[in-house]
């Protein structure tokens, strides 16, 4: 396999992977693997005819996948304990809240850190909380810290002490610096109430973090996964509410993400067959072409491929995160500290 | 008026007992606990029921017969206190 | 981007794609591994990958970065005399990070009449010599690394890859064992000199048949010969310890390690030869249920 296409293609079409041969099976495994998908894989493919022992893999995601949902909702309540003397709203994001919010969009997703968002000014007090309830900072490196508070838009990492696991606090979905400027405020005021009292988004706004995501976080790596789960929440989403489409078009003006929605739902599109509204999807662009190239950039060993698609969304990535001065500011800094920069 | 608290739900616990410590699997966290006396008794004295730590030292005195003395509340107050920071008991806002 | 050979291997229950920029690791695992059933169909568990980690490192100074579908950050390289190493280094990675269809613990074990003796200790308390050395004398070999309980029933099911014999070992073992079972000699790895040994023959006919776990030990090699009891606590922390995919296996994991603990008789044991180690064993087999 020369890229992630038939992982795309599964993926879209679960019968199509009956054709596969047996060593196709295992390119397409490593490629769901790096791309973490391969517990959303799983999923699709439960009805579908495999061999026996690919059978046996995905069930072993699935497994996985679903211990990690519910420690990620563990993880979860642990803050909300933490933060219980807290009186703003908690917003859980990505991955936890789309498994605390029983979307589809949370089936055997992967689940890394815990996000949750909150009011910029009450930043400190959620702080001090955490750090009475055993968290401590990841990085004691002043110069990232710095960097974290001056222009990111979620306090640097901490990690719990004893369970080992990390969480970011962000009080907005996009760096400070970065172009577009999301109305937090209006995130938080139209968040939705869950039983235990934590919050998630609104459907439009979780859906417009989820394309703010996929642009303005990294180099579009794990890009792929990203877009399924845009694929997932649109399709729920719109088949749940007439609405949806028309609330999605006010909110994304008023994240100023209107740009980054078109693209994401063509691309949604173009790899998913996501059924969108062509007024809010716009017509294709000739960039489209080499996002696609980049998001299908890996091969049946489940390697990176196309090197120089990758570095010039690197270079790009940073400089939707951080005006141009910034970041030959940040990257000097970087290299005489010997570090190099992230893949 | 005195905090009360409440054990997890027994259907998340899995108790299983070795020689000189008290297993205990964590459901919803996926984590497991060595718990040494008297937590495994107190979180089995407080079955379903919501209570202060000493209705706690007394149900213990009376099931184990043991003199209850003065301390014991403080003691049963210490290991819910922990237990609570890991999750195995929720405090009861009344 | 550079081509890649490789080749498909089973070992136990679990097969692999070992893919390489090179030719040589692989031509090595082929002799090494050449007696080992085929796969009936090419669909693996898990692909490793030995690549350069800079295109022209394939060339210059050839250095191999193990990676694959599970990976560490950190995993430091490797020169490509010790591409062997690499491999299984990948391979075993693979197991510890994503097997789950049973617990695994670190540990070796052999087999004796349906029944197991399993092995587990630090690195240098000798269980992968003393592994070897009983397959030799009467034991079938069931694996030097890891240990596989089933979840459901708690047996035994052999993973018998290479033996991977360090520093003394080798020496000890080539004078029980003919050369041609020997892969090449690795001197100054970061584990120190390595050799790896083919197992016996049963071992990899054998490779299906489980075993119903009969002794657990902690060996401890250097001190004089002694059998210890172990409480129940300390062993079921320190197999935790041992296992690298307990906390994975969430409440399977905790069944099937607490009823290994119920079930299993488990001594600690200090001995300074193999001699003595055999004995030791000798004692605690024969009076087994």
């Amino acid at each position: 396999m020369r890229d992630s296409l038939p992982l795309v293609r599964a993926l879209r079409e679960p019968t199509s992977v009956e054709a596969l041969t047996g060593s196709q099976w295992s390119e397409l495994i490593s490629i769901a693997r790096a791309e973490s998908l391969i517990g959303s894989l799983a999923h699709r493919l439960q009805n579908v005819s495999v061999p026996d022992r690919v059978r046996a893999v995905l069930q072993d995601a699935i497994e996985a996948h679903d211990l990690a949902s519910q420690q990620a909702l563990w993880e979860a309540d642990c803050a909300r304990r933490a933060l219980a003397d807290y009186r703003g709203k908690i917003v859980l994001m990505k991955g936890t809240a789309y498994v605390a919010a029983d979307l589809a969009a949370g089936v055997g997703r992967s689940i890394g850190d815990l996000d949750i968002m909150v009011a910029r000014d009450d930043l400190p007090v959620v702080e001090s909380a955490l750090l009475d309830a055993a968290w401590e900072w990841v990085k004691p490196d002043p110069y990232d810290d710095q960097y974290y508070r001056e222009h990111m838009h979620e306090l640097p990492p901490m990690i719990h002490r004893e369970r080992d696991r990390m969480i970011d606090v962000h009080h907005t979905t996009l760096p400070l610096t970065a172009r577009p400027t999301p109305d937090a405020q209006a995130i938080l005021d139209n968040a939705i109430a869950l039983e235990n009292g934590l919050y998630v988004m609104a459907a439009p706004d979780m859906l417009l973090h989820s394309v703010a995501h996929l642009f303005a976080d990294g180099d579009l790596a794990g890009g792929l996964r990203n877009l399924w789960d845009i694929n997932l929440l649109v399709r729920q989403f719109s088949d749940a509410d007439e609405e949806f489409w028309m609330e999605l078009n006010i909110r994304a003006k008023t994240h100023d993400l209107v740009r980054e929605l078109e693209r994401a739902l063509r691309l949604a599109a173009r790899l998913y067959e996501t059924p969108v509204y062509r007024f809010s999807a716009g017509q294709t662009q000739f960039a489209d072409y080499f996002y696609v190239r980049r998001l299908l950039a890996r091969d049946g060993y489940g390697r990176e491929t196309r090197k120089l698609t990758r570095f010039a969304f690197y270079v790009r990535s940073h400089w939707l995160r951080m005006p141009p001065l910034m970041l030959a500011r940040h990257l000097w800094t970087k290299w005489r500290k010997g570090g190099t920069p992230p893949k | 008026m005195s905090l009360k608290y409440r054990a997890a739900p027994k259907d998340d616990l899995i108790w299983h007992d070795l020689d000189s410590m008290t297993l205990l699997f964590h459901r919803p966290s996926g984590i497991t606990h060595m718990l040494a006396e008297p937590a495994p008794a107190i979180m089995e004295v407080m079955q379903d029921a919501s209570l202060t730590a000493g209705e706690i030292a007394s149900r213990l005195s009376a099931q184990f017969d043991i003199e209850s003395t003065a301390d014991a509340e403080n003691i049963v107050l210490a290991r819910l206190e922990e237990l609570s920071g890991l999750g195995l008991v929720a405090r009861v806002s009344s | 981007m550079a081509e890649m050979h490789q080749i498909l291997l089973k070992i136990g229950p679990a097969a692999f794609r070992i893919a390489s920029a090179w030719r040589r690791p692989l031509e090595e695992l082929e002799a090494l591994y050449g007696d080992y059933p085929a796969l009936t169909d090419s669909s693996v568990d898990f692909t490793v990958r030995l690549e350069p980690k800079k295109p022209w490192r394939r060339f210059i100074r050839p250095s191999v970065h193990i990676g694959g579908d599970f990976w560490l950050p950190d995993a430091a390289p490797l020169p490509l005399a010790q591409g062997l190493l690499a491999a299984e280094m990948g391979m075993n990675l693979q197991m510890a990070l994503g097997w789950r269809r049973h617990l695994l613990l670190h540990a070796s074990s052999v087999e004796k009449d349906g029944k197991a003796l399993v092995m587990t200790g630090l690195s240098g308390s000798g269980k992968s010599t003393l592994s070897a050395m009983l397959a030799e004398r009467g034991w079938r070999f069931m694996g030097d690394e890891f240990a596989l309980l089933d979840l459901e029933t708690g047996d035994l099911v052999p993973f018998p890859r290479l033996i991977s014999l360090k520093n003394k070992a080798i020496e000890t073992m080539q004078q029980v064992v003919p050369e041609h079972r020997f892969g090449p000699e690795m001197k100054a790895t970061p584990k120190g000199d390595i050799r790896h040994l083919i197992p016996p023959k049963a071992a990899v006919a054998r490779m299906d048949e489980t075993a119903r776990p009969a002794l657990l030990l902690f060996p401890r090699f250097g001190h004089a010969p002694e059998l210890r009891d172990m409480g129940q606590s300390e062993v079921f922390v320190r197999l935790t310890q041992a296992s690298t995919n307990y906390v994975a296996l969430g409440e399977s994991g905790f069944e099937a390690l607490t009823r290994f603990v119920d079930q299993v008789p488990t001594k600690a044991m200090d001995y300074q030869s193999g001699e003595q180690a055999e004995a030791l064993i000798e004692s605690l087999w024969s009076k087994l249920p």
